[in-house]
């Protein structure tokens, strides 16, 4: 793991924050967080490429009402990460992908977590309301973390993984995972079609 | 309402969502955003304020950019419930502020989920691939170009950030002065805007700009093959297959995520058999 990973894995846990904790200024979206993120790495066609394919894949779901998106940062920088320790873009996108199902998943459960500290959150708040400024930023604060930590776990065991695997991995396997990464703006186009159709479902 | 509160509450407003739960789930960041406001309006009945959080503390959730129609009616209504002359206008007032909260984060959220979520996000997405294009970078292509220009990236990301907050700030800012002056004949300022013609104008434009890029991406496809051999039909058909199947498992209610995982795998397999 080099420094720039670590960087790496830290400024897309801050940026992962904006999805749902904080601004909301769209910094999370594939696009604009891969192109961030690849100037850590150095490689910005990477960049570029894996965020219009991520944004793409990830269209088909928005974060309507309870509905927790695979988060586009996460895949945007697993696969980045992977991609600068020597890993070719269509197998680290793979990767990419599934760790942000993973990080959903994971993140479900931390919201769910959050039930037991609420009840305490709101009795501190009436006793004195400045404390929800505490427990604001005490939240951001858990979240960032919580991010880094899992971001950082992924894409080292990812890494380390792939790297072992590598020299053993046959041609067939290298086709067919270039055959599917050339699939995803095409899968992800036709999906945007529908969705702008003007009868809503 | 001052313009420093005002302020105040829109700076605020972007951590609304922070302590996001599934059991009261904005509750904690209406609590947040509305404090200095309740501050300033109980300041002079501070006991007040530990019953009024907790109906503030109460389940809230709404559109994040949206939610700035709920501060300012919230707002407005909580001066109401502030300067209540008796107990039986206070407990009327109490219940119009309830009725309010309710009634006006469901129209929000409506109104927001399609025209922020469901519309402005992808079309902006198109409005960027469509500068990449412009701009020479076909990423249709599994291997790009071995350098692009960083001001392309950032060009292109820069374009879909600055046309979907112009129009998400323009109406999180307006929206909380609209809705703190606005009455409820009015819905507390949402019938000023005709949403419904904006959604509707926004999804026009955005089917003609992913036909047309379904379009170019077939236009490169094809230009940058000079003879149809093995390799063209081998893509084509590839491609074609993931598509009429990405049309089923949207009926299906399948995440593309999922489609593209399962072509990974079953490539794998034919390619090994």
């Amino acid at each position: 793991m080099t420094p720039e990973i670590f960087a790496l894995c830290a400024f897309a846990a801050a940026l992962e924050l904006d999805t749902t904790y904080a601004l909301q200024l769209t910094f999370s979206r594939g696009i604009i967080a891969a192109p961030l993120m690849a100037l850590l790495t150095g490689d910005i066609v990477a960049g570029i490429q894996v965020g219009v394919f991520t944004e793409l894949l990830f269209a088909d779901i928005s974060p309507l009402g309870g509905i927790l998106p695979p988060s586009a940062v996460v895949c945007a920088a697993v696969s980045l990460a992977l991609n600068a320790l020597g890993i070719e873009l269509y197998f680290a996108f793979f990767f990419g992908v599934v760790g942000a199902i993973l990080f959903s998943l994971v993140e479900r459960l931390m919201r769910k977590s959050r039930f037991k500290r609420l009840v305490f959150w709101e009795q501190q708040i009436i006793k004195n309301p400045n404390a929800v400024n505490r427990a604001v930023l005490l939240a951001l604060v858990t979240s960032f973390l919580m991010n880094f930590i899992l971001i950082f776990i992924f894409t080292w065991l990812c890494g380390s993984f792939m790297l072992w695997l590598l020299p053993h991995i046959p041609a067939q396997a290298h086709m067919a995972c270039r055959f599917a990464y050339m699939t995803v703006p095409w899968i992800g186009l036709a999906t945007l079609v529908p969705a702008f159709r003007l009868k809503t479902r | 309402m001052k313009l420093s509160m005002r302020f105040k509450i829109f700076l605020r407003s972007f951590f609304l969502q922070t302590g996001w739960n599934y059991m009261k789930y904005q509750n904690l960041g209406l609590t947040f955003v509305m404090l200095p406001f309740l501050k300033e309006t109980y300041k002079d009945d501070r006991d007040a304020l530990p019953s009024v959080l907790q109906r503030y503390l109460e389940i809230f959730n709404t559109q994040p950019v949206m939610a700035s129609f709920c501060f300012g009616a919230l707002a407005k209504q909580e001066e109401a419930v502030a300067h209540a002359e008796s107990l039986t206008k206070f407990k009327e007032k109490v219940t119009e502020w309830s009725s309010i909260k309710k009634g006006l984060s469901i129209t929000t959220a409506s109104i927001g989920d399609r025209l922020f979520w469901g519309t402005l996000k992808p079309l902006t997405l198109l409005i960027s691939l469509f500068a990449l294009l412009m701009l020479g970078v076909n990423f249709f292509e599994p291997v790009l170009p071995a350098s692009v220009p960083l001001v392309y990236a950032l060009f292109a990301g820069g374009l879909a950030f600055c046309v979907f907050n112009a129009i998400a700030l323009f109406v999180k800012w307006e929206g909380i002065k609209i809705s703190y002056n606005a009455d409820e004949n009015s819905c507390f300022g949402l019938t000023r805007f005709d949403w419904n013609k904006t959604i509707y104008n926004a999804k026009r434009f955005g089917i003609v700009l992913a036909v047309g890029m379904l379009l170019f991406g077939v236009y490169h496809y094809l230009k940058d093959f000079e003879n149809i051999d093995v390799h063209f039909v081998t893509r084509a058909a590839i491609v074609l297959f993931c598509v009429i199947v990405s049309f089923v498992t949207r009926k299906l209610r399948i995440p593309n995520m999922y489609l593209y995982l399962a072509t990974v795998v079953v490539l794998n397999l034919v390619c090994y058999l």
